[in-house]
């Protein structure tokens, strides 16, 4: 509990008026599941004068379309969604990724679109009275002098070095899935996920490609049947409810030991879901040896920039892309 | 009569819990209710230029801010009060470290408050850099260390030097250091103020509740008679909530000026720096053995971090290295390094868990380093009396407790070469420490009442930590009172019931019990007299001492069916109730002959997957000797609590602290402690012999000795797991990786 500086709260009953409802009052922010939002609330780093409750939204089905796409509603619980068998057999990764993060009580709370737009956990954001330029543009980065064990090795800036938090959307990342939205002109639109999140660069206060009052609806996964030969390793603190050091998300294609496709996607370590190209690019056509996955490793993590706090992530990434990527290729 | 005492009772407490009817502090709102904030210094040292409360005025609901600038200072502390923090709260324009409370706000809401708390902007000047030494430079933290106020911490014991010089000695030294921790209990501390005519009501979340009325009257020029401050239940303490701190003094200070009730509850980031922490150490320890592991030498070098406005000796040496080792030279000293934190002050056997980090660590180096089992080791230096004050033990089971620990772990299955022991492709490690804890025991006073509807109601000033206190009390007062314990009713959490001591040290229980053995005694007497005197009772003209009390009745000895129902005793005398009041000392029952502490042993068995790595505790066996065991369900809740909170310690608590001296991790989802698959199975035995030269009932405390070695038994399974010895908690994922932690699986590239 902290401070709470008053707000008003309305309710929508379907996506069109709570897109409306936003558009209406710029100061505005929705509410799902609440667990980043509430939390941000009693910092004072959210100020908003209204609060759109969105959470029973009736968007929260987990079907199969005939094209064999998986859609997730954006308002799914991420404990229902860990669970449903489409999401569990066919992506395990990005199962476990849900499975792994926050505790049981938070994911029964928490949408699945929501943990989209997780904020960080960076300390001097989530502090009103420190410089940070995500939460108030150019006042500054009291991270850069500050205890950065906590912070983004990759796609860090001068502006903010704020790792990306979550751990289902580095899955999604990495299986190319597909976000769907509303917006008031021109209704909906499918966002590439790898397109969703933007670099910080001299702008850290936007993190996506998202217009105000633009809804998150649903997530399509991708048909892909080796999709299933993937994996999410976390590295963290303790066993449950923390924050990952450094996170993999791996999945293989691999005929006659020879990998034919691979993703690799990071979390924990940049300053969003970060998908390694490079890692992939050495994979593809090589073997299923640990020679090949400790190339990867290392290519993935090549261009890290530790602080002094830190110097331990890239090592731990590199681990956890090795580790992910035999578990993924001893799954038959 | 069937014994209360030693059986497995269910807390009295546990439906009322369970089902959400307990009210706690932060539970009491008196009518006309004001709620206050406080505003915390965002500095670590300097001064307050200006305050400027503004814009938190034109709020809603506000009704004052209260700082330096605009209230009558509070006199100073009297000597011989005991305080968390020594500079009373707005006393002046000085900021001594960061979290100190700078203003109080008072609104209608909590709401109102904590947004007007935000609202106030403070002008500071003269802000010094904090210095940065910590735990993570040990070395420097050593050499900057001046000697410690309390001098009587230290120990010189024959010649240390020449013992360590001595060439044929086998020496092992190590540089020990643990980060500074917070309690930070699920019950966050809460205050509810009321004055009533020169009266003073405060409801307030402590672990003393007579500590409390004596500083509170102290500080407000009251007389003791006063001030009431009641607590019935408390959501967790260890340590933050024994004594008076800041929040405390302006709650009740806003009620006065106010001139209305005011709350104010601690928010959790508030939690980090307004009720203490345990201070970062740094531990050097020596120890020189003979070729057998027969040690000769002990030198324990202890610092800590502490606040310019109070010192803080973390006693790492005292209850440690000064008597769990039979050992003719031995020195120890403790020092203090002043830095930006919030007070240290006592945390869960404070100086015990950080002490026996280190020495058992280094006996497990030792163990090494001379070639012999730990357990071994640890027999050949066993202390057969006090080696500090050569007294006898009133009652010592450690052998046992390691043979008992060693079967039921399956010890001798250890292969004690480092890195031997395997499962799948993770690296097992075994490693075991001693636990070791003083006895203490307190002044204490209880009053007990037979009452004319067959029920005794108890009342006692102690306290309700939720660690079972009242129902183990519930089950002495029973047994001594000869009655049922549905029928006894035991009150505690009241300054104005029988005094009784602070809840710390362990010593509780047989403070405690001491005055209730001694009270029911003197009601079971008043009670066979009545019987006697009472002309309708059928004991009537007996000899009181031909009569006892059993089940809640009056009877003759070995005659049990002649005999009356006490509560019908009392109708038939025409009174409402019978009370007897009993004070002991803290020498009563206790033979000055001996000392008195409680030992344990650990043995944990941890796993690394080195591919990560990461630690995992995935065994732990405890075998604890604190005397009699007085209910084992809550008994046993207390170590394997210990144990978490060791586990904690051991490989994830810190706070960390950045370059401008503020903590950046104050919230319990950046400051790891054990969740629950951070917790896997953990035996804990007792050796259950009652210490009858201790009290009459023979039992020691059992709050704290859980953590103590806890975390060296983790880190010794770690040293034996990988090889590798680390000095340095917590022992976290990144801990594992520094150097010289080798890559097991395939090589860099």
């Amino acid at each position: 509990m902290g401070p709470l500086k008053p707000f008003r709260i309305a309710h929508v009953a379907d996506p069109a008026e709570a897109v409306a409802a936003a558009v209406l009052t710029p100061g505005s922010r929705w509410l799902a599941g609440g667990t980043t939002l509430v939390d941000l609330l009693k910092l004072e780093v959210e100020t908003p004068e209204l609060v759109i409750y969105i959470g029973d939204l009736p968007l929260d089905g987990i079907e199969e379309l005939p094209n064999g796409v998986v859609r997730i509603g954006a308002m799914a619980r991420m404990s229902d969604a860990a669970r449903h068998p489409l999401v569990a057999t066919r992506y395990p990764l990005v199962a476990q990724a849900l499975l792994a993060s926050a505790s049981p009580q938070l994911r029964n709370m928490a949408t699945v679109g929501g943990n989209l737009m997780q904020r960080t956990r960076c300390p001097y954001f989530r502090d009103t009275t420190r410089a940070c330029n995500k939460r108030d543009p150019g006042s500054g980065c009291s991270a850069l002098d500050g205890y950065t064990r906590s912070h983004a090795v990759l796609g860090t800036s001068e502006q903010c070095i704020a790792t990306h938090p979550a751990d289902m959307p580095v899955t999604l990342v990495a299986i190319e899935a597909t976000v769907r939205t509303q917006r008031l002109a021109d209704g909906e639109r499918s966002i590439p996920i790898g397109d969703l999140y933007v670099a910080y660069g001299d702008d850290p206060a936007r993190e996506t490609v998202l217009e105000h009052g633009e809804l998150i609806t649903a997530i399509d996964l991708p048909s892909d049947p080796w999709l299933a030969r993937s994996c999410f390793v976390k590295a963290r603190d303790r066993a449950s409810f923390g924050f990952a050091l450094a996170a993999a998300a791996v999945a293989l294609d691999v005929d006659a030991g020879i990998i034919r496709q691979a993703r690799v996607a990071l979390g924990g370590v940049a300053t969003k879901p970060w998908r390694s190209r490079e890692a992939e690019e050495i994979l593809i056509g090589g073997t299923i040896e640990p020679e090949c996955f400790a190339a990867a490793a290392n290519a993935a993590l090549r261009q890290a920039l530790p602080r002094r706090d830190n110097a331990f992530k890239p090592e731990l990434a590199r681990r956890t892309v090795r580790l992910a990527l035999a578990t993924a290729a001893a799954r038959a | 009569m069937k014994q209360a005492v030693g059986l497995p009772i269910d807390r009295v407490d546990g439906r009322q819990k369970v089902t959400g009817s307990a009210r706690y502090t932060a539970d009491v709102a008196p009518p006309g209710l004001l709620h206050a904030s406080v505003v915390q210094a965002t500095i670590p040292s300097g001064r307050i230029r200006g305050i400027d409360c503004s814009r938190a005025l034109e709020l809603p609901g506000i009704v004052a801010v209260l700082h330096h600038d605009n209230i009558t200072p509070l006199d100073s502390w009297p000597s011989g009060i005991f305080i968390g923090d020594e500079r009373l709260p707005l006393s002046d324009e000085h900021i001594h470290y960061v979290g100190q409370h700078v203003a109080v706000v008072v609104a209608e809401g909590f709401e109102q408050a904590l947004h007007a708390a935000a609202a106030v902007m403070v002008h500071y000047a003269d802000t010094h850099k904090p210095s940065v030494m910590g735990p993570e430079l040990p070395e420097a933290m050593l050499a900057a260390a001046r000697p410690g106020e309390n001098q009587s911490l230290r120990v010189a014991r024959g010649d240390i030097d020449t013992a360590l010089g001595e060439p044929a000695a086998i020496r092992v030294e190590g540089v020990y250091s643990s980060p500074a921790a917070t309690h930070n209990p699920l019950e966050a501390s809460a205050t509810v103020a009321e004055w009533n005519d020169g009266h003073l009501t405060v409801h307030e979340t402590t672990q003393w509740v007579q500590g409390t009325q004596r500083a509170l009257a102290a500080v407000f020029r009251l007389d003791p008679t006063r001030v009431r401050v009641v607590c019935p239940r408390i959501g967790g303490g260890f340590g933050c909530k024994a004594l008076v701190w800041p929040h405390t003094v302006l709650t009740v200070l806003a009620a006065r000026i106010c001139e209305r009730p005011v709350k104010l509850v601690l928010t959790r980031e508030q939690m980090f720096t307004s009720t203490g922490c345990r201070p970062a150490t740094v531990q050097r320890i020596a120890l020189g053995a003979q070729p057998t592991g027969k040690l000769t030498a002990i030198r324990h070098e202890a610092v800590n971090s502490t606040a310019a406005t109070t010192e803080f000796v973390e006693q790492c040496g005292r209850s440690t290295s000064r008597i769990l080792y039979a050992c003719p030279n031995v020195s120890i000293s403790h020092g203090v390094v002043v830095d930006s934190g919030p007070p240290g002050t006592w945390m869960r056997a404070p100086g015990e868990c950080t002490g026996t980090f280190a020495l058992e660590s280094a006996m497990d180096e030792l163990a090494v380093a001379v070639g012999i089992d730990p357990v071994e080791l640890r027999l050949r230096n066993h202390a057969d009396v006090n080696p500090d004050d050569a007294l006898p033990w009133s009652s010592k089971h450690l052998r046992e407790c390691y043979a008992l620990g060693v079967e039921r772990f399956g010890w001798s299955a250890r292969d004690p070469r480092p890195g031997s022991m395997r499962s799948g492709t993770d690296l097992v490690g075994w490693g075991m420490a001693t636990a070791v804890y003083p006895a203490w025991k307190m002044p204490a006073a209880a009053s007990v009442h037979a009452r004319s509807d067959g029920s005794a109601l108890v009342r006692c000033a102690t306290h309700e930590l939720g660690t079972g206190a009242s129902t183990v009390f519930t089950q002495v007062a029973a047994d001594v009172l000869g009655f049922d314990m549905q029928r006894v009713e035991f009150v505690l959490g009241d300054s104005s019931f029988p005094p009784a001591p602070v809840a710390g040290g362990s010593s509780s229980t047989a403070s405690v019990s001491q005055a209730l053995v001694e009270a029911g005694a003197a009601l079971r007497s008043k009670l066979c007299t009545l019987a006697t005197a009472t002309s309708a009772s059928p004991l009537s003209g007996l000899r009181p001492e031909l009569l006892e009390i059993a089940a809640g009745r009056v009877v003759a000895r070995g005659d049990a069916g002649r005999g009356i129902e006490a509560g019908e005793l009392l109708r038939l005398a025409g009174q409402d109730e019978l009370g007897a009041y009993a004070q002991v000392s803290a020498d009563a029952g206790r033979d000055p002959g001996y000392s008195f502490t409680s030992f344990g042993a650990h043995f944990c068995e941890i796993r690394v997957d080195p591919r990560l790595p990461r630690v995992r505790v995935t065994r732990f066996v405890s075998v604890m000797d604190v005397g009699r065991v007085l209910n084992h369900k809550t008994a046993r809740s207390q170590v394997v609590g210990g144990i978490v909170m060791g586990v904690g310690m051991a490989l994830m608590e810190r706070l960390h602290t950045d370059a401008s001296g503020r903590i950046v991790n104050a919230n319990l989802a950046d400051y790891a402690v054990p969740v629950s698959p951070d917790v896997k199975a953990i035996d804990v035995d007792f050796i259950d012999v009652p210490d009858p030269r201790f009290n009459t009932l023979g039992a020691r405390g059992v709050g704290e000795i859980g953590i103590t070695g806890t975390a060296a038994a983790i880190a010794n399974a770690v040293h034996h797991a990988t090889g590798i010895r680390y000095r340095r908690l917590p022992i976290s994922p990144d801990g594992l990786l520094a150097p010289p932690f080798v890559e097991q699986e395939d090589s860099e590239a």
